[in-house]
């Protein structure tokens, strides 16, 4: 079992930077737990593997559609356009135009590591079924709704479009400057009831469902699997 | 059916002040609150056994780090209440800005996604009949 201060630098009481052989052993039990689930988590590594990455794929179903003609028109909530257009035109093909379709949409995450930052940091792109990519703007509106108040601070914060570090691609990427700050609240608050805690899990369930991707409930036990003796004698039996 | 002096949502009396280090109980109300065990199957007619079936779960809500303690830590939240609403009700009651960011945790650790329901995670992680969730005002990104 390896021991939680092996992995940080705790250069104050707050810095729990994660080394990155940390980060491929954190990756490899959320590999393994993913399996087990099949909710269809993957390593990928660079050429050279010298670099890994996590990598999954899923589809969203978005609850409204975008008419080609309303996306350049208003940077606002695109609801009450849709709305607003079925009103002014009784015109049943117009109506047709503006009918609220499901569409899908295809989500690729990955989570790499920073150097720089030293802790992970996670990239996505999203395309509609025919290949169009989404927008800055598209992702920014999709972000899940208790995010937007604080995204519309700041939505260059926030999420913007970088390079890929491994694959030189444009993706989209969740800004890590806080990310020290918050897993150092969640770590020290695990750590002093002695609770092993996987880094990459812990993050991915915080920062995850701000860009759709939630984690199964299954992963939080992953933890209490590992937890010291002393904290399972103390739970009683129901 | 009795329920624990503490278990009702009620309206705040102060804001969360920080009360220094971690959360103490509040005016002799018992910790360990004895849920009693369910009946045996065969009982007609009593009361609303304790713990599942119950439909509202008993909430235990801890701060984390910095963040403000709430004076009323106990609460009795709906099932389908969401983490997202929880999250709603703990920044209103701490009286945060609607863009500073709160996140509850489960096992100290996991932050359900914000959809999750209030009743699946005391399904999954309550014991003791009630359910404690961490919550952290904190930023993730930037």
């Amino acid at each position: 079992m390896l021991h939680i201060q092996m992995s940080f630098s705790v250069a104050g009481e707050e810095d729990f930077f994660l080394e990155e052989k940390r980060f491929k052993q954190y990756c490899e039990e959320f590999i393994k737990h993913s399996q087990k689930i099949g909710d269809g988590w993957e390593w990928r590594t660079s050429k050279d593997f010298a670099d890994g990455y996590l990598s999954k794929t899923h589809f969203q179903i978005t609850k409204r559609s975008v008419p080609p003609d309303l996306k350049e028109k208003n940077n606002d909530n695109i609801e009450q356009m849709l709305f607003m257009h079925v009103e002014e035109s009784l015109d049943d093909s117009q109506v047709d135009g503006v009918c609220a379709t499901a569409e899908a949409i295809r989500y690729e995450y990955h989570v790499l590591y920073s150097s720089s930052y030293r802790v992970p940091v996670l990239y996505f792109r999203a395309c509609f079924l025919d290949g169009r990519p989404l927008t800055l703007d598209e992702i920014w509106k999709s972000v899940h709704a208790c995010y937007q108040a604080r995204l519309l601070e700041g939505p260059w914060d926030t999420i913007t479009q970088q390079e890929h570090p491994l694959l030189g691609q444009p993706f989209f990427v969740l800004h890590p400057c806080r990310t020290n700050e918050f897993m150092s609240s969640v770590l020290i608050s695990s750590r002093k009831e002695n609770r092993h805690t996987n880094y990459i899990t812990s993050w991915l369930s915080i920062v995850g469902p701000v860009v759709g991707l939630n984690l199964s409930l299954s992963y939080a036990k992953l933890a209490s699997e590992q937890n010291t003796d002393a904290d399972l004698i103390d739970r009683p039996l129901s | 059916m009795a329920e624990a002096g503490e278990l009702l949502p009620v309206s705040p009396q102060s804001e969360g002040r920080r009360e220094g280090g971690e959360d103490t109980q509040e005016g002799g109300a018992a910790a360990g609150t004895a849920d009693p065990a369910p009946p045996s199957a065969g009982s007609p007619g009593t009361e609303e056994p304790a713990g599942d079936t119950k439909k509202k779960i008993d909430v235990l809500l801890k701060a984390v780090g910095d963040t403000p303690i709430m004076k009323t830590k106990k609460w009795a939240v709906e099932r389908t209440r969401t983490i997202q609403g929880l999250v709603d009700f703990i920044k209103k009651f701490l009286k945060l800005m609607a863009s500073e960011q709160l996140f509850i945790y489960v096992n100290q650790s996991f932050a359900p996604s914000p959809d999750q329901e209030v009743g699946t995670l005391y399904e999954c992680f309550g014991s003791d009949g009630k359910l404690v969730l961490h919550y952290c005002k904190t930023q993730a990104w930037g």
